[in-house]
């Protein structure tokens, strides 16, 4: 198919998006920013019969908070995100993935909702959502169901949303003023590079000392879909974070990460940077509350 | 084929096409505006850069479905030779040109950067700025002056 034959439509409303994706029987695809999605055309690797031109579905499109629960629409850019000053306050470890997205075009319009749909191991919104403890929102026209992020992302590239089902919300909990959060990433330079390895992490720090009470710690482009560190957030809670136990935990991160060796990166060398990273994270979040602190 | 319309550079324009062609194929073959380059065609070099709605994207990756009603500037919108933009002006003076393929793009992106700022901005910044732009020729220190000049003769004139 040529691309020339591919034709689009551009619903007005999420209503007359949900109808299109159960009722139209032709091949199908959702279109946001484009950034991954006009790629894979041009590569032969998506060529369906029509976009589903998501454009002008500005319902969407949003950050707000409501009671306890910060929610961002699919349709947010990396762009809105970063600029947010309720996300700046809230959710410093997305903004900070979002930082660290391409350069300023691919900031302005590739979206939240396009980086978890792509399902991309190294997708650098998805880290940071682990640590946040995100869920997310599918709609179809019988309905919605809330997924736990976790457990939305199957594969590379494959996720538990159906054909007929679109990303509406990603949502997560308003988080405390001992709450702190860091999004860490190798690539091979600093602009519009893919991750070699990234990591986010959460910590809920104790008044006046270096303990945590508890803490999330995630891993993207070292498995098939971004994982959990729980072996390594286990020992966050052990005792004070020490010199000692960051190493401990970034040799328990060395262990619990499962890389491959790829064109971008060897598995050795993901695992070792995997650590570095994570004990690089925790220094500087202990830095930055010690300063917060004073 | 559908007809698309949109505005380019201030002026209203209809185009017969396919929806999925990209809108830097467009405004090069259907609107006569050959500043806009291709050179990756996939994100990653800026030389195709315009504004959309006055927020820098790159052409190569928007479909021409998409800009239906939509606001677009591209190189030729930003300044005429006749009539050249303070980010222009300055790469001549600064001689920030060297094959001139990046050129377009760059100008766009860094009109929008200047826009968005009101001080000098320090070379970092100009680098974080214009990251997603690429030049293969100058080496890029004085594309990075020609912002400083651009940016400073932009705050003096406004000072007056
Ligand atoms: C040069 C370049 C650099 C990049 N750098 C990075 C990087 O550093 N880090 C990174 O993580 N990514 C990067 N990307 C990838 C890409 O920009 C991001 O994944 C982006 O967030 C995708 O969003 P989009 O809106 O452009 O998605 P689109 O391309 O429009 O769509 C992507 C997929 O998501 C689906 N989709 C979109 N919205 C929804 C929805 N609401 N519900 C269900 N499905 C939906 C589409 O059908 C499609 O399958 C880069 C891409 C390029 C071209
Ligand atoms: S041609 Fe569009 S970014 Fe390179
Ligand atoms: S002047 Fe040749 S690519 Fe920049």
């Amino acid at each position: 198919m040529f691309v020339s034959e591919i034709d689009m439509l551009s619903p007005r409303s999420l209503k007359e998006c949900l109808f299109i994706l159960e009722n139209e029987k032709s091949s199908l695809r959702l279109l946001a920013g484009g950034t991954d999605a006009v790629v894979r055309m041009k590569e032969g690797k998506w060529r369906p019969d029509y976009w589903v031109n998501l454009k002008h579905v500005d319902e969407l499109r949003f950050i707000t908070i409501q009671k306890d629960e910060i929610q961002i629409g699919p349709l947010t850019t990396h762009s809105e995100i970063i600029n947010s000053p309720l996300l700046q306050a809230h959710a410093d470890v997305l903004v900070q993935a979002c930082q660290e997205i391409g350069a300023t075009q691919m900031q302005n319009m590739g979206t939240i909702g396009g980086n978890i749909a792509t399902a991309s191991p190294a997708g650098d919104t998805i880290p940071a959502l682990y640590a946040l403890g995100a869920v997310i929102e599918l709609t179809s026209l019988s309905g919605k169901r809330m997924i736990n992020v976790e457990d939305f992302f199957i594969g590379p590239g494959k996720t538990a949303a159906q054909p007929n089902e679109i990303i509406s919300k990603i949502a997560f909990n308003v988080r405390g003023k001992n709450d702190i959060g860091i999004f860490q990433k190798l690539g091979p330079r600093k602009a519009q590079s893919i991750s070699i390895v990234n990591a986010a992490v959460t910590l809920s720090m104790k008044q006046g000392t270096k303990e945590c009470t508890g803490g999330r710690i995630a891993f993207g482009s070292v498995g098939p879909t971004v994982i959990r560190a729980k072996k390594c957030e286990a020992m966050l809670t052990l005792g004070p974070l020490t010199d000692e136990m960051i190493a401990n935990i970034g040799r328990v991160a060395w262990k619990e990460v499962m890389p491959i060796s790829d064109i971008r990166a060897s598995a050795s060398y993901r695992r070792d940077m995997a650590s570095a990273l994570l004990e690089r994270g925790l220094y500087r979040l202990l830095k930055r509350w010690a300063e917060h602190e004073e | 084929m559908k007809t698309i319309d949109f505005c380019v550079n201030g002026k209203n324009v209809s185009v017969i096409c396919s929806p999925a062609k990209t809108l830097l194929d467009v405004l090069r073959e259907d609107a006569g505006l050959t500043g806009s380059k291709e050179c990756c065609g996939k994100g990653e070099c800026g030389s195709c850069t315009v504004l959309l709605n006055d927020v820098p994207v790159c052409s190569c990756l928007v479909l021409a479905g998409q800009v239906e009603g939509e606001r677009v500037v591209t190189v030729e919108g930003i300044g005429t030779k006749q009539a050249m933009d303070p980010v222009q002006q300055a790469f001549v003076d600064e001689g920030a040109t060297q094959c001139g393929y990046c050129t377009p793009g760059l100008i766009v992106a860094s009109r929008a950067y200047l826009t968005s700022i009101g001080h000098v901005p320090g070379l970092d910044e100009i680098k974080r700025a214009l990251g997603g732009n690429l030049c293969r020729c100058t080496g890029y220190t004085k594309i990075l002056q020609a912002v400083q000049t651009a940016a400073a003769r932009q705050l003096s004139s406004r000072e007056l």
